[in-house]
């Protein structure tokens, strides 16, 4: 553009594309109002399914035995990191951890008996053959779930009691052993073996990790983590149907074949069209974010934690508009009716959106879809916000997706320059 | 000194995958000052023509300046200098008047004082001062036309194209698109205007080409063109359709240049009205052909389309 004339040109065709868009409400409404009840929606309606993930099961605790088998489950399930307990305690019956949980304010509940302490100590009496009158049945500590919990997750926490209590029963024929050795059983012998037995564990803790190496542990987002960018990113994408059909009804208006018979480069009639689509993109992900930061919390979700690297954000919103801008104007001259970008267009950005863990997050996904996820520009794009709002990225971590996103815009932009180029000047 | 702004020596055309040329070498001038009619049926290669003439295409082979510039090599001369009427509306159904002609008027080059002078004036042409702050979408087929019409002209070019500005016109706007034109043709504007309304062509224009087949068939001076022709035309219906032999025969007879079926009607041209009527009335006596209704009238561009191409200029 040496041409003073083109500057000139380019801001009137700024201005021009800008009105278009501000008169066409449809657009307006798949730009910013689409994109906003998403965000709202998948925020609210996830929230549970992500702390479920995320490993924080909550789980009344209603210790009717007062006792040492009370106490040991208590411990443990509090120093396990994926369970929020709460100790009923008090007058609390039974069922009252039941309305609890199906009121939804916990998931699981834990019964312990009363007098299940001095029962299990007379069961472990009896293995060891000097117990004295009746046999009895083990103890009963019961475990309640909410009807909607996974078998997986119930099994989880089963499985946590169950270790629970096998320590409890290890401890107890500690004593008893030591009974038969003649030491007298006090408190604080309890707590030395207690000590001991906890210092002297012949196995470690068992963390489970994945085959990628990251860990049940790794870091997690919150449902509005995960919405905020996810459908920023497809409300970005989607201009892809605006930016098309604009073109292609200029195409059949007869208005493109007027303007090329003006002294205006082809770069100033792309640009022109790009440049407005390129801001919408910057609003979009301001709103977005916007409503993160301010709405969601209002409605009863957490706020949006974004991270610590503005500059990060900046440079994948701006890579990602690129992407979606050139993917429209590629759109725009290969379609020839507008029914045709509308259809290509929507399909191609939903199955992008499907694929990049937009729709259904991708930790959800079986790893084959996994794998195919990194076809989709979406996907790059919410793995670089999820690195970002997730993982404390900074410009750095973000680099790999931002060069991805920027690649792909350009290479559409350079098929669509080509491919104007070709069409009638 | 050169007259021509128009000159194309060669001009050829074939477009990708097609085996037959679109526009087949043809020689083309358009004296400065003329008003030029371009007629041709569907697939002439008329649209291909004007496409090459107002730099949208780029010509195969041959030689193509326009406005004294090479169309290949000084293309952004050439559209300083021609403006273009196409034959869909080309405006911005939701932008207003003003905006239409402030956006395209801007990728003209013009600005400032000069852009809102021609705006001004435009909006005055096309008598739409009132209605200048109001979006395209509200106006109608006429109103468009004329906005068209008077942005076409924003930049003043030496060269209008015009691609039939009149279809779907309302009657007072096309006469306010014939007067103006004429005006502007007075005033030294040269205009290359298509059309499928051959009397609009003969009214307006005082040179023509005809094309068909991607060639150029005749061209000349409009009462060149239709005085080889002949003087009149003879349209004769009979009960049934014609035969080819009824249509032969009346083609030998000594008065008559021509013959043609067409929709089952025979159009006939002759140099002599009276003395074709009677010869070929008496060849249906004898022939036993039930004459339906006979008409005739003076030649016109219509008739020697016909008789050129074998097709009426409508179809």
């Amino acid at each position: 553009m040496n041409d003073a004339g083109n500057w000139t040109k380019l801001g009137a065709s700024i201005i021009k594309e800008a009105r278009l868009i501000v008169r066409d409400r449809e657009a307006l409404v798949i730009l910013f109002v689409m994109p906003l009840a998403f965000v709202l929606i998948m925020s609210l309606a996830m929230q549970d399914a992500f702390r479920e993930k995320s490993g924080v099961f909550t789980v009344a605790i209603l210790d009717n035995d007062k006792g040492a088998v009370g106490q040991s489950v208590i411990v443990a399930f509090s120093s396990a990191g994926y369970m929020k307990t709460t100790v009923f305690e008090g007058a609390h019956t039974e069922a009252d951890v039941k309305k609890e949980i199906n009121s939804g304010a916990f998931k699981f509940g834990v019964i312990i008996p009363e007098g299940a302490t001095t029962l299990a100590k007379a069961r472990v009496q009896r293995q060891l053959r000097f117990a004295k009158g009746e046999a009895s049945s083990g103890v009963n500590v019961r475990l309640i779930s909410d009807p909607a919990m996974r078998v997986d997750h119930r099994n989880l926490v089963a499985a946590s009691l169950s270790r629970a209590l096998a320590g409890v029963e290890n401890r107890l024929l500690w004593e008893q052993f030591a009974a038969l050795a003649g030491m007298k059983i006090t408190p604080e012998r309890e707590k030395e073996i207690r000590e001991l037995l906890a210092a002297n564990r012949p196995f470690e803790e068992v963390k489970p990790e994945d085959a990628a190496g990251a860990g049940v542990n790794a870091p997690m987002p919150t449902s509005v983590q995960q919405s905020v960018p996810a459908w920023s990113l497809f409300a970005m994408f989607f201009i892809v149907i605006p930016l098309s059909v604009t073109f292609i009804k200029e195409r059949q208006l007869g208005a493109l074949t007027r303007l090329k018979t003006t002294p205006v480069p082809p770069l100033v009639v792309m640009a022109g069209k790009a440049i407005p689509y390129f801001i919408i993109n910057q609003l979009q992900i301001a709103l977005m974010l916007a409503v993160g930061f301010f709405v969601v919390p209002l409605l009863g979700a957490e706020a949006l934690s974004a991270g610590n690297s503005p500059v990060g954000i900046a440079l994948l919103t701006v890579s990602a508009s690129l992407a979606a801008v050139g993917f429209g104007l590629m759109t725009a001259m290969f379609c020839k009716t507008t029914e045709q970008s509308t259809t290509f267009g929507g399909t191609s950005v939903i199955v992008f959106a499907a694929l990049g863990g937009i729709m259904v997050p991708k930790f959800l996904m079986p790893q084959f879809m996994q794998s195919l996820s990194i076809i989709s520009p979406l996907s790059w794009g919410l793995d670089g916000f999820l690195d970002i709002f997730v993982r404390g990225g900074a410009v750095r971590d973000i680099l790999p997706e931002a060069a991805g996103l920027s690649f792909f815009g350009l290479i559409c932009m350079g098929i669509a320059a080509w491919r104007f180029g070709l069409k009638p000047r | 000194m050169n007259d021509y702004i128009i000159e194309a020596r060669g001009l050829y055309k074939t477009y990708h995958g097609e085996e037959q040329a679109a526009v087949d070498g043809i020689d083309l001038t358009v004296r400065k000052g003329s008003f030029f009619g371009l007629l041709g049926p569907n697939g002439a290669g008329k649209t291909t023509t004007l496409a090459m003439l107002t730099g949208l295409l780029e010509p195969d082979d041959g030689l193509l300046r326009v406005a004294g510039f090479d169309v290949r090599t000084a293309l952004d001369e050439v559209k300083r200098r021609i403006g273009l009427v196409p034959q869909e509306i080309s405006l911005y159904p939701s932008l207003t008047a003003r905006e239409n002609l402030a956006y395209f008027g801007m990728m003209q080059g013009l600005s400032g004082e000069r852009l809102n002078g021609r705006i001004g004036h435009c909006l005055e042409f096309a008598r739409l001062n009132d209605l200048a702050m109001r979006r395209v979408e509200t106006f109608s087929g006429g109103m468009k036309r004329r906005l068209s019409l008077a942005i076409g002209l924003i930049h003043e070019p030496l060269l209008l194209f015009l691609d039939e500005p009149t279809v779907g016109v309302d009657p007072a706007s096309r006469l306010f698109i014939y007067e103006n034109l004429k005006a502007m043709n007075s005033n030294g504007m040269t205009i290359v205007y298509t059309s499928h309304y051959m009397e609009e062509v003969q009214a307006l224009c005082d040179e023509a080409a005809i094309m068909d087949s991607g060639r150029v068939i005749a061209k000349g001076p409009m009462s060149a063109l239709l005085s080889r022709r002949g003087r009149g035309v003879i349209r004769i219906q009979t009960e049934s359709v014609p035969s080819e032999a009824l249509r032969l025969a009346i083609e030998s007879l000594p008065d008559v240049q021509s013959a043609v079926i067409k929709n089952g009607l025979l159009t006939i041209e002759t140099s002599d009205p009276e003395a074709a009527i009677e010869a070929v009335m008496g060849l249906l006596r004898e022939k036993n052909v039930k004459l339906m209704s006979i008409s005739h009238g003076a030649a016109d561009l219509e008739a020697l389309f016909l008789s050129l191409t074998g097709t009426h200029l409508r179809d």
